[in-house]
């Protein structure tokens, strides 16, 4: 019903303008609208309707449409609605106005769709490279279907480094990172401080982006990418494989057994509950509080140990294909299971109890990196970040998939919207978890685990799917095509928007909350760098110049045996 | 004469050859126990000697914006904290006396944070720059604190000379308010002296990197290790002479015993408080210490009327 009263206000509102529209169920909108109404449409939706902004993707439609193409994604968590606004542009001009300044949030996707895919947000507020690294030619967008998948331009970049703003007057320029003891992956902030306090800060990201999209839509087949996809993050790695999974079932209307959709549920569970247990250590580390850190990791062993025995692996479980999963849990490990559940929820209990009552970490994180309900909606914040600022969002009961539809659980909410409420509301989510898969494994229904395919998946379908990360809601697009592959496949990991909130949540903060605040996102920047890395071969003396590299991989692609590399 | 300057050299150096043996096991000590409180096996009892021993056979790299100043706040640090040993009783006499030498301690452990702040000067990065500023910043309200338990000593004692302040001059032989409230002060600010957590917050791994200690390795870095390691023994010292002296004269292999028994249970106690704290911010330690000064300098003021 709720995708029916939207369409019909958008086409009150806007009449001619929208094209198009297909509903492919009452929780999915596709709406098709003339590229200069797209930011009105747009303002009304994110302003009028109170939508969330989810994602932009732009894609190179023109081998078959002979368009570029446009999509601006919005949820309505409370309708349990997600909706497409999609506009085609033509192939000479791909142009669009912004809508950065009405959505704040879209910042970073819009940057994005530039550098890869070569569509102009036409008066973006901050027009700076944002996936690209500064010396990559211009004109030359790697998403575009008119490049090779192992393009590797020339260019000269080596020492040049990156085009940094100017500090503000009276700042002093703090570089944090890109290796810093509590960064576990290569980002950079440069951080604007007067004495001990941040005034402000740019970041620069996307180091180590491996171009898994593009490989995905140019050499692997529909069932090679969840193993792919699961790679894109080293923690929160089978949401991506679970949300991909689903968008293309979405898009071919493919529906997995029962049996496969409480095995997901009980994977993600078993996989937030090892991203919990790991976070809640790391602040404690961060914080100078070693104590807790050893003993959350204690406690986090066995659900490794469990998912090892479960999957055949600590991390990176090989879960789904279209249509199921690969592999059952069998009444013994499910027994085993409770086991685990049963010893962890009671150590856990007593980490919470030290961590809540502790006033040393609780002077460290009240009142540090705040984000606001108003931060969270321009900056499209989501997850443990959102819920800690009392807004109520969580997929798993706004945009139900797999089996959460079948059990019950609360949705933790803070009021305080700084460090200790997303403390508090990541310690009490565990026990949720714990909860669901009891239910799960008590539910848990015999029968197959995959859907059989029959045929070739129709090609030109739509699909998308949120899945809640640990860290926020995963965010999948998909778009079939030919030859046993999407046509485009985007991925928006929650750590992209919440990184987004960080310079407001830093901003006027003391240089020693830093850390703390950025680690309260639970930051995964693997999960934003989505494209080239090359391997170093570990205790060679010889340091390797970008240009080095760069001439190693052309010549590992050009078919030559590269040894060791 | 000539007699008494032999023994007193004899002394010092059998007094600093003792800390510097026993520091790391200190530290070997601390280093278990906190694994043991974080469920972990932790490293062999004599790692610290094992990791002393490696640094400093380590290339001794030149780096940094003044290498020469880098080397001399290494040096430094170590010397002062060799120099403030030979006035320190550890279970029996200190090798070197006189008049006015309470006031040198104070300036000798003053001068061990000065080392720091130079550290960080030298090496000119970012991050050794900003924990120098925390450095200095905790110096201002931290280094009194510990003169002002020896000052309350002195005016007790009516005395400057060291051998007359401790000894449990503090409490003026029947527990004075001024004496008790410099034993809490001391204690609530142990912590800080010795550079553990929650007071590390000049070095700070998580957040700037080991602030001034980011530049150092090898011999440098072990010279600095170790210092650290045996001011923890120095300080721990000086507490017992200064608030728990009793059963010290007993003896000779009982009050000495006794003697490092004490000084035992406040390095465990230490570790203790180091394992169950998180770090403070560099403002809200300065506040902590703040408040520990206003009650120190009362407790200096009741000292002056007797009380």
């Amino acid at each position: 019903m709720a995708a029916r009263e939207k369409l019909g206000f958008l086409r009150q509102r806007f009449g001619a303008a929208i094209v198009r529209a297909d509903l492919t169920s009452d929780r999915r909108l596709y709406v098709f609208v003339e590229p200069r109404s797209v930011k009105e449409v747009c303002r009304a939706l994110f302003r009028e309707l109170d939508a969330r902004y989810v994602i932009t993707i732009g894609a190179d439609d023109r081998p078959w449409s002979g368009c570029f193409m446009v999509a601006h994604n919005f949820a309505f968590d409370r309708d349990q609605l997600l909706v497409s606004v999609m506009c085609l542009l033509p192939a000479d001009s791909p142009r669009i106005e912004t809508i950065s300044d009405v959505v704040p949030a879209a910042n970073w996707a819009e940057r994005e769709m530039r550098d890869l895919v070569g569509i102009e947000a036409v008066g973006h507020p901050y027009p700076k490279r944002l996936v690209l690294p500064d010396g990559w030619p211009d004109g030359l967008h790697p998403l575009r279907k008119d490049v090779e998948w192992n393009e590797a331009p020339d260019f000269e970049d080596d020492g040049a480094g990156y085009d940094f703003d100017d500090p503000p007057e009276g700042c002093t320029v703090v570089p944090f990172g890109p290796f810093h003891p509590t960064l576990d992956e290569p980002a950079h902030f440069r951080l604007y401080v007067e004495g001990e306090i941040v005034r402000g800060c740019e970041y620069r990201g996307f180091m180590v982006h491996r171009g898994i999209e593009k490989l995905a839509e140019s050499v692997l087949g529909y069932n090679d990418i969840p193993i792919m996809a699961e790679r894109i993050c080293g923690i929160c790695g089978c949401v991506h494989n679970v949300a991909y999974a689903q968008s293309v079932e979405e898009a071919v209307a493919l529906r997995p057994p029962p049996r496969a959709e409480y095995i997901r549920t009980i994977m993600l569970e078993l996989e937030r509950l090892h991203s919990h247990l790991l976070w809640v250590g790391l602040a404690c580390h961060i914080v100078g509080f070693d104590t807790l850190f050893m003993q959350a990791f204690r406690v986090r062993e066995p659900v490794m140990w469990i998912a090892e025995k479960i999957s055949g692996n600590r991390k990176t479980y090989g879960l789904c294909v279209i249509g199921g999963v690969r592999w059952d849990i069998t009444p013994e490990l499910g027994d085993e299971l409770e086991t685990v559940l049963d010893k962890l929820e009671s150590e856990w209990h007593s980490v919470a109890r030290a961590v809540k009552n502790d006033k040393n970490i609780q002077r460290r994180t009240c009142g540090v990196g705040v984000a606001d309900g108003a931060v969270v909606k321009e900056m499209g914040l989501i997850g443990p970040v959102a819920r800690a600022a009392g807004v109520d969002i969580d997929c798993r009961r706004d945009h139900p998939y797999a089996a959460y539809d079948r059990v019950g659980f609360r949705v933790i909410t803070a009021q305080s919207a700084d460090v200790w409420g997303r403390l508090v509301v990541r310690t009490d989510e565990v026990f949720e978890s714990i909860s669901i898969i009891r239910q799960c494994l008590a539910k848990l229904e015999p029968g197959p685990i995959q859907t059989p395919i029959k045929e070739d998946l129709p090609a030109g379908r739509f699909g998308l799917s949120s899945v809640e990360a640990p860290r926020g809601e995963s965010h999948h697009f998909v778009i079939t095509g030919e030859n046993n592959r999407p046509r485009r496949w985007r991925v928006r990991a929650p750590t992209y928007q919440n990184l987004q909130g960080v310079p407001a949540m830093i901003r006027d903060a003391q240089l020693a909350d830093m850390t703390i605040a950025l680690g309260s996102i639970d930051p995964c920047f693997s999960c934003t760098d989505r494209i080239e890395s090359v391997d170093v071969r570990s205790g060679a003396v010889k340091v390797w110049t970008p240009r080095e590299l760069r001439d190693m991989a052309k010549r590992a692609q050009s078919g030559r045996d590269v040894k060791d590399s | 004469m000539g007699m008494s300057w032999f023994w007193a050299t004899i002394g010092c150096i059998f007094n600093a050859a003792l800390v510097l043996v026993l520091a790391p096991l200190f530290e070997g000590i601390l280093r278990k126990v906190t694994a043991r409180v974080q469920s972990r096996k932790g490293p062999p009892l004599l790692q610290p000697y094992y990791d002393l021993f490696k640094l400093l056979g380590k290339e001794d790299i030149e780096s940094g914006e003044t290498p020469w100043a880098q080397r001399f706040a290494a040096w430094l640090s170590m010397g002062v904290v060799l120099a403030a040993v030979c006035f320190v009783p550890m279970g029996f006499r200190a090798p070197l006396g006189g008049a006015g030498d309470a006031l040198v301690l104070i300036y000798l452990l003053m001068l061990g944070g000065l080392c720091t702040l130079m550290a960080g000067l030298a090496a000119g990065s970012t991050y050794s720059l900003l924990g120098m500023s925390r450095e200095m910043m905790l110096m201002i309200t931290l280094e009194p604190l510990f003169a002002v338990a020896m000052i309350v000593g002195a005016v007790h004692a009516n005395s400057l000379r060291l051998d007359a302040v401790l000894g449990g001059a503090v409490y003026e032989g029947r527990f004075g308010v001024s004496g008790l409230l410099m034993l809490a002060v001391s204690m609530a600010s142990f912590q800080a002296l010795v550079q553990r957590v929650p007071f590390d917050i000049p070095e700070a791994e998580t957040e700037i990197m080991e602030g001034p200690l980011s530049e150092y390795s090898g011999p440098k870095l072990a010279l600095f290790k170790w210092a650290r390691m045996a001011k923890l023994v120095v300080y721990a010292a000086l507490f017992v002479a200064l608030f728990v002296p009793w059963g010290s004269g007993l003896p000779f292999p009982v009050g000495l015993g006794l003697f490092w028994c004490k000084v035992l249970v406040l390095v465990l106690l230490v570790t203790l408080v180091a394992a169950t704290h998180a770090r403070y911010r560099v403002d809200q330690a300065v506040r902590y210490f703040g408040g520990m000064l206003v009650i120190a300098v009362v407790a200096l003021i009741l000292a002056t009327y007797g009380y």
